[in-house]
């Protein structure tokens, strides 16, 4: 028993004997059981992620045929890849294509965000179920059902065309050098516009209420209400929105393999079809792995810059 | 007032933009039940021709094609749960050296596309001999599930309260009992959903069946839908039908689990 | 024997210590409770114990077995949570079931020992039910019966009051004395509340700031506070605290505040020695709302020690009055740990505090006008101005 001294004096007297200030684990944890449960994932993510992907960087730097021995030149891929036209192209396609798969959706969902009055939506299960289902269809399908859409001569776009008496405007869609880039776009946007107008809905729901109120006590005009509630209180949606479809936007082998295969001429090419074309069909491993690096790149700086800027507003 | 005309107006909009995301879809099931050779654009059939879809079903070998993507999905799927659970029950539950950074590594996996490592991974496989077999078609894919997964399960069993793991160590489990007997029973609807949508990417898949698969037994529906668009490009009801097929197993599993589904895409996205 | 043992407790967190060098023993079969406000250390001595967090220096000791390395399911101990920690897709039963399972008791076994704790607790009807069907109070049961049915050596109880409505709060409590007593197990509890404290504890530890400031028993605790923090958190509404000058007049110690004068009797004189040294300095005094008493309906009230108050406010509840008065001198320490008590005066800061008076419902008092207060004279307090510490108060053990 002790003496009821003052608690800083009994401290005083500690301090020559203190432990060392470092967090130990709860009694009987041994760490070690982590790295256990880890195992499994770790080797199969290794194995099949994480070496191939220093696989392709260490690829990228050779010119090889895929038969026979390969050659180190260093970066030179990547030059070629800044000073190829053909390249440059199929960047710059990508680049448009953003604007389809992840703009336009964004901006269409948005616009469904500002319109949609908060207060009743019932129903909203079926819509959503609806909505979302572009993003559920295999791509292969999408494109054979686009192709069709998209289709000279019953093609019901041109069939649409024709029976309001503007048979000018119709056209082979994908196979027209100015149009192929657009109808392929399009495609992209009908595929995300749908995830962009759930998550907004989501994301406009749990706003709360007294929020708009006060805009409208300031004398708030519904466009005002928009830019000033709406909006900022999207962020995150929006970056996640952004997010997902601009990966989506480069990651659209599918689409342009079965609906153009990158024609006509170079009209379509984008960098995920040049990755497959030029390592199986022209025979440039070597170039086509620096491509496949980029794109990876590329993905990886966009969702950092994303969701830094969505995260640095708040 | 303004209640009733909101409320118009909300599902004017929401019925024209469903109406948009329905009308291709609805437009090729149409026309499969047309009568072949007479389609053009989206009209209703005047009579209905399921015949097409026997017709594609035997011209397309999509019995085949149907196997070999349900053995491939299903391996990935249980394989890529099993350990997700495992590993992100490890990020989520226990403090270990160096746990950020791995899951970091793990994190990286979610950004990284198949066409930034489907190179390597061919020429690999193909030493290895094991291209053109479901291997090459599963373990890729379970690789790439696992980035995913583990982060949806870390994210899950992390919100979970810490005092009911602390109430089954005191009871006397040790790890592998708070996760299966505990955990995991109360993680079913996550897991579930991770799960849905862990089979609709595998299901999906086209570009890594294309670079692997060269005989036809292997085909994965949306690959031998391919082939089948190549061979009969000009049969669009045919088309059409074949079209269906390949998309019905995971259309129908989406409309009865879509709650889990968009739940799963939407808060799955928001990244850590 | 299961005699719980901290000795030289500390657990820190990087540098802060989240407790500080506890030593205290909780005998057999006894049910000691912790209390203090949230960051007091309470928690993270039961943790400790529990085995749920690593003691950074010192020992625990459960029975004669220094059990700092050992891991929780190996402590023989069972706990109840605050937010009752229910497996949710386990039914009732298998809630119950699942300590023993782990530890693999025979099936007849763990039926017999699950069904004994379900009629000690009233919970047979519940059995194939899951908690979600529950209310809060039957989950809290469940949670109880969790601990009963394993037997084990010690009790431990994570506030597991708080999230029950005040009525339940107060049934439960019976409760959980009566099984405590019944099955003699020794038990350390945990609350904020210092009414469980003083009604459940056979002792009670009171800590703040990961330090304990007094273990003893609650009547020991209101009617003898070690220091200011003691004296302020236990019994409420607050024991009222002042400053005064002590000064000598004639054979006899007079404290001073404000206009008011009170002699201090010999008999307190002579228990509390110590209170010579503070001739002719300041000194904190404390006087219970309790003390008080409305001089006008006691008879031979004696007037040396009578307060002259004006009552700014009273309030009737039925069983008793409370009459509010300001005007003296206020002593303010760093809070009690009472924030926002209206009680309270000492978390106030103005010049002068207010004092509250339970008084009799018989009492004459009216607001707006003037009343002469009787000061019991055990009921008042010393405590030093600078250290905090009672004068002759009790001891800390």
């Amino acid at each position: 028993m002790k003496d009821s001294l003052p608690v800083q004096a009994r401290i005083g007297l500690r301090a020559g004997r203190r432990a060392r200030a470092r967090d130990k684990a709860p009694p009987g944890e041994p760490r070690a059981i982590g790295y256990l449960y880890l195992l499994p994932a770790l080797l199969v993510y290794g194995a099949f992620v994480l070496l191939p992907l220093g696989h392709s960087v260490l690829l990228s730097f050779y010119e090889w045929d895929g038969i026979t021995e390969g050659t180190w030149i260093g970066l030179s891929n990547y030059q070629d890849l800044i000073t190829d036209s053909q390249t440059r192209a199929a960047f710059l396609h990508a680049l448009i294509l953003i604007l389809f798969y992840s703009i336009l959706p964004v901006a269409i969902g948005l616009l469904l965000a500002a319109l949609i009055s908060r207060t009743d939506l019932r129903g909203l299960t079926w819509f959503r179920t609806i909505l979302f289902l572009p993003q559920v269809v295999p791509l292969v399908v999408v494109a054979v059902i686009w192709s069709y859409i998209y289709a000279p001569g019953t093609g019901p776009l041109n069939e649409g065309l024709r029976a309001v008496g503007l048979d000018g405007l119709t056209r082979s869609w994908l196979g027209d050098f100015s149009w192929a880039l657009p109808s392929v776009g399009l495609v992209g946007t009908w595929v995300q516009y749908g995830l962009c107008m759930v998550l907004f809905i989501a994301g406009v729901q749990k706003i709360p209420t007294s929020l708009y109120d006060a805009a409208r006590v300031d004398g708030a005009g519904p466009g005002h209400e928009f830019l000033a509630v709406t909006l900022p209180n999207l962020r995150n949606e929006i970056a996640v929105a952004l997010t997902l479809t601009i990966i989506a936007s480069l990651r659209n082998f599918d689409l342009v393999y079965l609906t153009t295969k990158g024609g006509p001429g170079n009209a379509t090419s984008v960098p995920a079809f040049e990755v497959y074309n030029q390592a199986f069909e022209v025979g440039q491993v070597g170039f086509a792995s620096a491509i496949g690096v980029v794109l990876a790149l590329i993905i990886f700086a966009i969702t950092g810059v994303v969701n830094r800027i969505a995260e640095a507003r708040e | 007032m303004t209640g009733r005309i909101d409320r118009a107006v909300n599902y004017a909009l929401l019925v024209g933009f469903s109406f948009v995301a329905l009308y291709p879809i609805g437009g090729i099931v149409l026309a499969a039940l047309q009568r072949p050779g007479e389609l053009s654009g989206f009209s209703i059939p005047r009579d209905l021709h399921f015949s097409n879809f026997a017709e594609a079903w035997t011209q397309g070998h999509f019995a085949t094609y149907l196997k070999s993507s349900l053995i491939v999905s299903v391996s990935v799927v249980v394989v890529a749960t099993l350990l997700s659970l495992l590993a992100g029950f490890a990020f989520g539950t226990m403090k270990f050296p160096g746990h950020r950074l791995l899951f970091y590594v793990f994190l990286l996996g979610l950004m990284v596309p198949l066409e930034g490592i489907v190179i390597p991974l061919y020429y690999d496989l193909r030493a290895l001999s094991l291209t053109d077999t479901y291997w090459a078609l599963i373990l890729p894919q379970i690789g790439l599930s696992l980035a995913f997964g583990t982060f949806w399960m870390r994210a899950f069993f992390m919100s979970t309260p810490r005092s009911l793991i602390e109430a089954a160590e005191i009871d006397g489990a040790r790890n592998w009992s708070i996760l299966w007997r505990v955990l995991v029973p109360f993680a079913r609807p996550a897991i579930l959903t991770m799960m849905v949508l862990i089979f609709m990417w595998t299901w999906n898949e086209f570009l890594l069946a294309l670079v692997m698969v060269s005989s036809e037994n292997l085909r994965t529906a949306p690959l031998g839908l391919a082939f089948f668009q190549g061979q009969h490009s000009s049969e669009a009801t045919l088309l059409a039908a074949g079209a269906i097929i390949v998309s019905l197993p995971v259309v129908v599993t989406y409309v009865l689990l879509q709650r889990h589904f968009i739940r799963g895409m939407l808060s799955g996205a928001v990244k850590g | 024997m299961a005699r719980v043992r901290f000795v030289e407790a500390t657990k820190r967190y990087g540098d802060v210590a989240a407790l500080e060098g506890l030593n205290l023993t909780v005998e057999d079969g006894e049910l000691v409770v912790f209390v203090g406000p949230s960051g007091s250390g309470k928690t993270t001595a039961l943790r400790l114990l529990a085995g749920l967090e690593s003691i950074s220096s010192g020992h625990v000791y459960i029975g004669d077995k220094q059990v700092d390395d050992i891991p929780p399911r190996e402590r023989d101990i069972a706990m109840v949570f605050q937010d009752y920690a229910l497996y949710p897709q386990m039914t009732v039963y298998k809630n119950l079931a699942f300590g023993l399972r782990m530890r693999k008791v025979p099936g007849p076994e763990i039926d017999k020992q699950v069904r004994d704790a379900a009629r000690i607790l009233g919970l047979e009807a519940m059995l194939e039910r899951r908690p979600r069907q529950l209310s809060g109070g039957q989950r809290q049961r469940v949670a109880l019966g969790r601990a009963l049915v394993r037997s084990p050596q010690v009790f431990l109880m994570d506030e597991p009051l708080s999230n029950l409505d005040a009525k339940l709060r107060v049934q439960t409590r019976v409760e959980i004395a009566r099984i405590q007593r019944e099955f003699g197990t020794t038990t350390v509890y945990v609350t904020h509340d210092q009414t469980e404290a003083m009604t459940l504890g056979q002792r009670v530890a009171v800590m703040k700031d990961g330090a304990l400031q007094q273990f003893d028993t609650p009547k020991t605790l209101y009617d003898r506070p070690a220091n200011l923090f003691v004296a302020g958190f236990i019994g409420s509404p607050a024991m009222n605290l002042t400053e005064a000058s002590l000064d000598r007049e004639g054979d006899s110690l007079v404290a001073r505040f404000g206009d008011h004068r009170l002699r201090i009797g010999d008999d307190t004189l002579a228990r509390r020695p110590e209170l010579h040294r503070f001739e002719g300095r300041k000194v904190v005094i404390g006087i219970r709302p309790e003390g008080f008493e409305d001089a006008s309906i006691v008879p031979e009230a004696p007037p040396d020690r009578r307060l002259s108050v004006v009552v700014d406010l009273r309030e009737d509840m039925g069983s008793d009055v409370y009459a509010y008065f300001s005007g003296l001198p206020a002593f303010t320490p760093e809070a009690t740990g009472k924030p926002d008590d209206p009680a309270d005066p000492t978390t106030r800061s103005p010049d002068t505090a207010t004092f509250i008076a339970r008084l009799s419902p018989q009492t004459h008092v009216r607001e707006g006008t003037h009343a002469e207060l009787l000061v019991d004279e055990e009921a008042i307090h010393f405590f030093n101005p600078e250290t905090g510490l009672g004068v002759n108060g009790g001891r800390i053990r």
